[in-house]
């Protein structure tokens, strides 16, 4: 059993399915989560290595506060590696400080060009349970506020989406109001 | 008001004549120390009372059991093969044997149980009381070319078996196997290379060699390795020490030590494999043999791998693949031996890419000219593969011995005469997958009804006995 925001994932689950379990998460964010965290597709939540829980864990606390992950090189077709004499510790510094001087010098050329692109990974602009219930709330809440059509039907617990209400509108009776969550 | 009176006496006599009977329907119980699935076990509920466990896997019953088959004690159960078919050998690859049905039969390094072998292959294996094949005239062919490549370079000897569906190229592959074993080659097999690329087995990124090592599967693929040519790789020695991760290896290591070490932990296990594959490709003493089925599944620009960005690792940048494609291409070689691939004609999620199909020459389904996108790297990757055509259908001989085989073993429901044999050889156009399956084991032919000839009009009473 593996507890991730408080979530018990089941043991024998695939690992991408199981994180959809999470308020916010779908199949498409789930894959991609797995992507980052090289989480195969048939990788069960027993599979998963403490590492692994432990990156998912501190990333979903905190989608925002994560460090980009950096492009690594991939070997080109004649490619022959080093001897394996160096640990993997010492290969990673290595690339840092490279990573870091080459960072130096775009900096500089960068300060003058336009602001940075978008990037399109929605990884970085990800909300999950708490933050994105209030989100909804505050959007259903400036709806009200600014004294919308959609704020009124919310207010009603009546359907907002043009939904007939001669029969049939029993789940926007129950579920519709102004907080919602 | 008579008959109202009379009805609870008639019921009461009935009554006794029913608890008299038997209760001999007790399939439908449930097994003991466990409640009965369709009993309504919360009335209180509103609405349907569901009990959710009813059907779950502990307490579904379905409409039967399997039996124990310790327990299928019936004489009609018991097997009554009489197949006695010879094992294979490598003195057996000639001219004059074409035709002849041969067993694979276990041995303590067999490469069927180890190895593992496609999935259409393991159905029929299963069906067939022992594990047979027929030599055909490509055997002889293969035998021949494999036995000139034990002394030359794997890059000289690269094939790469083609043929539509169902033409027996899995099984030629796996006769190669045996033959180079019997030959005392070292011999890696790889029966399903789609798991290499299909995101099935861990993937890592590794700084060294700048691409995504699989350990489980390279762990994996040692073992294998090791169980097969223990014999082989125990008489070989490392020539250069390795130490990685806190472990060394000096320099007088057996191979088989060296991959024993590997086979058992997953973290070293990608570079041990590496080091075994150099030190093969540095001795000279023992031919080589890299067989892969499902190499077309290599030769797809994307695998079903995403890196962390979310794009889609190459087939070159995953570590198992990309040691396949360096030996296929001829980048790496073994100083004796060859290189076998097979390509499975129809999978659709792996297809035989266009790469492949200019080097090897296929006609391909679609027609393809100079526009067509192409990968520089996977051309390169591809250069100097050979086409071995495996023929699209068995020769009447071949498949009168594959009858035959199947015929000895009990399968046939029909008679086993030449009109049977001559029908399913011409509806299924001699390709041996749908011989076999659609023809001699999906046949709807039963034997011919017996009439007596005394009985009164013959053909009205035909069926009935």
């Amino acid at each position: 059993m593996v507890h991730i925001l408080g979530i018990n994932l089941p043991d024998n689950q695939l690992a991408r399915f199981a994180l959809t379990s999470i308020y916010g998460v779908g199949p498409h964010l789930s894959h991609r989560l797995c992507a980052r965290f090289q989480i195969h597709d048939r990788c069960r939540v027993k599979d998963l290595t403490p590492f692994q829980t432990t990156a998912l864990a501190s990333f979903l606390q905190s989608p925002k506060t994560a460090l980009p992950v950096p492009q690594y090189p991939l070997a080109p077709a004649n490619f022959v590696p080093r001897p394996p004499f160096k640990s993997t510790q010492e290969l990673q510094a290595e690339f840092n400080a490279a990573k870091t001087a080459q960072k130096q010098n775009r900096d500089e050329k960068l300060l003058q060009m336009a602001p940075e692109k978008k990037s399109r990974d929605p990884l970085t602009e990800l909300r999950i349970e708490s933050e994105l219930r209030r989100e909804i709330r505050e959007n259903i809440a400036h709806q009200r506020m600014i004294g919308s059509y959609v704020g009124r039907r919310h207010a009603m617990h009546l359907p907002v989406r043009g939904q007939r209400t001669q029969t049939n509108a029993k789940t926007a009776r129950k579920l519709n109001s102004l907080d919602r969550w | 008001m008579a008959l109202a009176s009379s009805r609870p006496s008639f019921y009461r006599s009935l009554q006794g004549t029913l608890t008299g009977l038997p209760h001999t329907r007790g399939y439908a119980n449930s097994p003991p120390g466990q409640q009965s699935p369709f009993k309504i076990q919360n009335v209180k509920n509103s609405g349907t009372s569901k009990n959710k466990k009813a059907f779950s896997r502990k307490n579904r019953i379905g409409a039967f059991r399997s039996m124990n088959p310790s327990q299928l004690t019936d004489p009609v159960l018991q097997p009554h093969s009489n197949l006695s078919v010879p094992s294979f050998k490598p003195e057996l690859m000639t001219e004059d044997r074409i035709g002849q049905v041969v067993a694979f039969n276990q041995t303590p390094h067999d490469p069927i149980k180890y190895f593992g072998i496609p999935k259409n292959m393991l159905l029929e294996f299963r069906l067939l009381s022992q594990r047979c094949s027929v030599i055909r005239n490509i055997t002889v062919f293969t035998a021949e070319e494999l036995k000139s490549a034990a002394s030359k370079p794997s890059h000289k000897t690269r094939y790469v078996l083609t043929g539509p569906s169902g033409c027996g190229k899995s099984f030629l592959l796996l006769q190669a196997v045996q033959f180079c074993l019997a030959e005392e080659w070292i011999v890696i097999y790889i029966p399903r290379a789609k798991t290499t690329v299909n995101s099935t087995t861990t993937h890592t990124y590794d700084l060294r060699t700048q691409t995504y090592l699989q350990p489980n599967f390279a762990q994996q693929t040692l073992r294998r390795i090791l169980e097969v040519n223990s014999s082989n790789l125990q008489t070989l020695t490392m020539r250069e020490g390795l130490n990685y991760d806190r472990r060394s290896f000096s320099s007088g290591t057996t191979l088989a030590q060296l991959a024993s070490a590997g086979s058992k932990d997953p973290v070293i296990s990608s570079v041990v494999l590496e080091t075994l594959l150099n030190e093969l490709s540095r001795q000279s003493k023992i031919p080589v043999l890299l067989a892969v089925d499902d190499f077309q599944a290599i030769y797809n620009q994307k695998t079903l791998y995403r890196d962390p960005h979310f794009s889609a690792i190459r087939p070159y940048h995953l570590a198992i693949p990309r040691l396949i494609l360096e030996y296929a291409s001829g980048k790496r070689s073994f100083p004796k031996g060859a290189i076998l691939g097979a390509i499975t004609a129809a999978d659709p999620m792996f297809p035989v890419t266009t790469e492949l199909m200019d080097e090897l020459r296929l006609p391909g389904t679609h027609p393809r000219s100079a526009y067509n996108k192409r990968s520089k790297i996977l051309q390169e990757y591809a250069q100097g593969l050979m086409n071995l055509p495996v023929p699209e259908e068995f020769s009447p001989r071949e498949a009168a011995s594959v009858f035959e085989n199947w015929m000895r073993d009990n399968a046939l429901t029909a008679p086993a005469n030449d009109e049977v044999f001559l029908a399913k050889y011409t509806e299924s156009a001699g390709n041996p997958k749908a011989f076999v399956w659609q023809g001699i084991l999906g046949t709807l032919e039963g034997a011919a009804p017996i009439v007596s000839e005394n009985t009164p009009w013959p053909q009205l009473r035909e069926g009935r006995m």
